[in-house]
């Protein structure tokens, strides 16, 4: 007998709401079917409404976690029709903002992802040292959730003392060699719940089009920070881990690798910051008419933002956001397709799925 | 035994005026123990009481029919199951009735997990539904280690009477009987790494989905009991034989209060099992348990 299971819009396992419907067979799922929309807020109809100046400020609320990376890619596009080139510790500093952001992220998913395997221990030591991390981000920008760093043709605060954070850093970073990657990598009860199921086969991830560590864990080693360096990336040293499972194991050992990779980018930034200013001034700044369209590595994947621009106008005249989300959504249905019940919420969470900033 | 004294056991001591307020206080012990296990404050003190009453106060819309019946019956029955378990843990040497009978103990241990199992039938609930169903099928694995610990107990020692398998000099296959009950604990009181039936991130609170109000607190009442009954049967088996009477109920009391912890450390370290892995341990156990308990049968044979 078969039967249907909604999850959502509104379940304890979602952290925002979206709904999957699946379709069961006793405990195995025969096929499931994944609603969004939910969350719809119209922000892009209504960047259209807003200056130069405040849609910046707008789309850092299309997220609560990757807020600096719509900015960041919103400030490459506007910076690309305005002819600007931020100067190279604006660089820098974008980089280390990005990459504390991408930290932060991944021990929210470990967290998250903790929790839905019934591990609640583990979500607390989690969120303790994301809270650590969004110090870290205060201690720089002087926000917790939307920093506000990133303007066009530049940033809008420096780090002053770049060693401190390092010192910060460092800290975190022997926090988490020595509680999050041991779980992840090591631990058997994670390693039962992991291992072998929502598995998306490497094809099957081409022909979905997925991205950022969902694509990385099926074995396709791509990563915009390395194919397309924007920011000061390319004078950064880094691996790209790949694996090759495609199971939920692969993507938590993905992302457990990323967060050391992201610790290695984060001290190089700091000890190689080069001085100078952080922006180009204030000067008028003056669009072409004409469209840009701006890809960097969100901690899900890419983001790709396509921005629209009359010439003399304060406005823009079309912003479309692009999010790592809406390329790995697919990717679920052939995941949980003959999954046991109890691994669905797990593995609709493996993708990290962030609905709200899908939906905008 | 005098009646006097038997209304005394059943009512006061181990009974319902010890049992209930030790059924919030070993609730209170287990949410706040692992609270702070995961840097958490945790709950006050009065929390599983003030759940209780407050519980208690709420109106529930009223279901009609033999489904609606039921679904208020199962809650009262667990509830006295449970209870009547406290009652007949033998804490004080007794001199006679059912006081300490094994079998008997089992079956009333067993009902409150029937129950769940047939409540979350009742409520017609999708999500109750495949509670019950884990439960059902993490009764019928847990439960063959947990009686063949018991048999094995209890042949060991040629007795059903708890009361004297308390007071005989412990065997070897007494403490590996021990263990088999400690193993089985987590998976009857719900608690990780064998949580499913109440899994919440995958089928919210399982067969208690659509309970609320004066029957929910019934539940939560018999959950309760049960931590009581569950872990005053190891401290039962485990306690020494001990003439003074006050002696005796710290002494169980202290043990009871023991395994609350370690099963409360065991729920914050693990993740939660699926179903099938949570079956096959249990069958593995089973494996295991049953080779022990046949060659102690033997053993004994040889013996006598």
């Amino acid at each position: 007998m078969t039967y249907k299971i909604p999850m959502g819009p509104y379940h304890p396992a979602l952290e925002e709401p979206y709904k999957l419907d699946m379709i069961c067979e006793g405990e195995t799922v025969i096929d499931a079917k994944l609603h969004i929309g939910f969350n719809f807020r119209g922000i892009e109809h209504l960047a259209e409404s807003r200056n130069y100046i405040q849609v910046i400020a707008l789309m850092e609320r299309v997220c609560g976690i990757c807020s600096n990376i719509h900015t960041l890619t919103l400030c490459q596009a506007m910076e690309q029709l305005t002819n600007q080139t931020p100067p190279p510790r604006a660089q820098y500093i974008r980089v280390v903002v990005a990459e504390l952001e991408r930290l932060h992220s991944h021990v929210l998913w470990a967290g998250i992802a903790a929790k839905l395997m019934g591990f609640k221990t583990m979500f607390m030591t989690c969120f303790e040292i994301r809270e650590k991390v969004m110090d870290v981000l205060q201690a720089i920008s002087g926000n917790r959730v939307n920093y506000s760093m990133n303007r066009i043709g530049g940033v809008n605060r420096d780090i002053d003392d770049p060693l401190a954070v390092l010192a910060m850093i460092e800290q975190l970073e022997r926090e988490m060699v020595r509680t999050v990657i041991p779980i992840f990598t090591t631990s058997t009860t994670a390693r039962s719940r992991c291992a072998g199921i929502g598995v998306l086969t490497n094809q099957r991830a081409i022909s979905c089009g997925t991205v950022g560590p969902t694509a990385r864990a099926s074995g396709l080693p791509q990563d915009l920070r390395r194919a397309a360096p924007y920011a000061a990336y390319s004078e950064m040293e880094f691996e790209v881990p790949v694996q090759h499972d495609g199971d939920v194991r692969a993507r938590l050992l993905v992302r457990a690798l990323e967060i050391m990779e992201s610790c290695k980018i984060l001290r190089q930034a700091l000890t190689k910051m080069p001085s100078g200013d952080i922006n180009t001034g204030d000067a008028k700044i003056v669009f072409s008419t004409g469209t840009a369209t701006s890809r960097v590595e969100a901690p899900r994947g890419e983001v790709m933002y396509s921005v629209s621009w009359k010439e003399n106008s304060r406005n823009p005249s079309r912003v479309h956001v692009r999010t790592p989300t809406f390329a790995n959504m697919p990717a679920i249905r052939w995941m949980v397709m003959g999954a046991r019940l109890a691994d669905t919420p797990l593995i609709q969470a493996s993708i990290d799925p962030c609905y709200s900033c899908t939906d905008r | 035994m005098n009646l006097i004294t038997a209304l005394a056991r059943f009512l006061i001591f181990p009974g319902l005026l010890f049992a209930i307020p030790a059924a919030w206080f070993f609730l209170w012990v287990e949410r706040k123990s692992v609270a702070l296990m995961q840097g958490r404050i945790g709950p006050p003190f009065m929390q599983p009481f003030f759940d209780f009453i407050k519980l208690l106060g709420k109106s529930t819309p009223p279901r009609s029919g033999v489904g609606g019946l039921l679904m208020k019956l199962w809650p009262l029955i667990a509830v006295a199951a449970a209870a009547s378990a406290v009652g007949l843990l033998p804490v004080w040497p007794s001199s006679g009735g059912f006081e300490g009978d094994l079998i008997l103990l089992l079956a009333l241990l067993e009902l409150p997990s029937m129950c769940i199992i047939a409540a979350g039938f009742s409520s017609r609930s999708i999500f109750g539904e495949i509670g019950s169903a884990r439960e059902a099928a993490l009764s019928v694995s847990y439960n063959v280690v947990f009686l063949l610990a018991i048999v094995s107990i209890a042949a060991s020692q040629h007795t059903f009477r708890l009361e004297a398998l308390a007071q005989l000099p412990a065997s070897p296959m007494h403490w590996i009987g021990l263990l088999a009950i400690l193993v089985c604990l987590p998976a009857k009181l719900h608690i990780n790494p064998f949580s499913l039936p109440n899994a919440e991130q995958e089928i919210y609170s399982g067969p208690m989905t659509e309970y609320a109000g004066p029957e929910l607190a019934m539940w939560e009442l018999s959950h309760g009991l049960e931590w009581v009954a569950a872990t005053g049967l190891v401290a039962t088996l485990a306690a020494p034989h001990l003439t003074l009477w006050w002696v005796a109920a710290i002494v169980f009391i202290a043990l009871s209060f023991a395994v609350v912890l370690l099963l409360s450390a065991v729920a914050a370290a693990t993740a939660r099992l699926a179903i099938d892995t949570t079956v096959r341990f249990y069958w593995q156990c089973t494996l295991i348990f049953a080779v022990l308990a046949i060659s102690s049968a033997i053993f004994m044979r040889h013996r006598s």
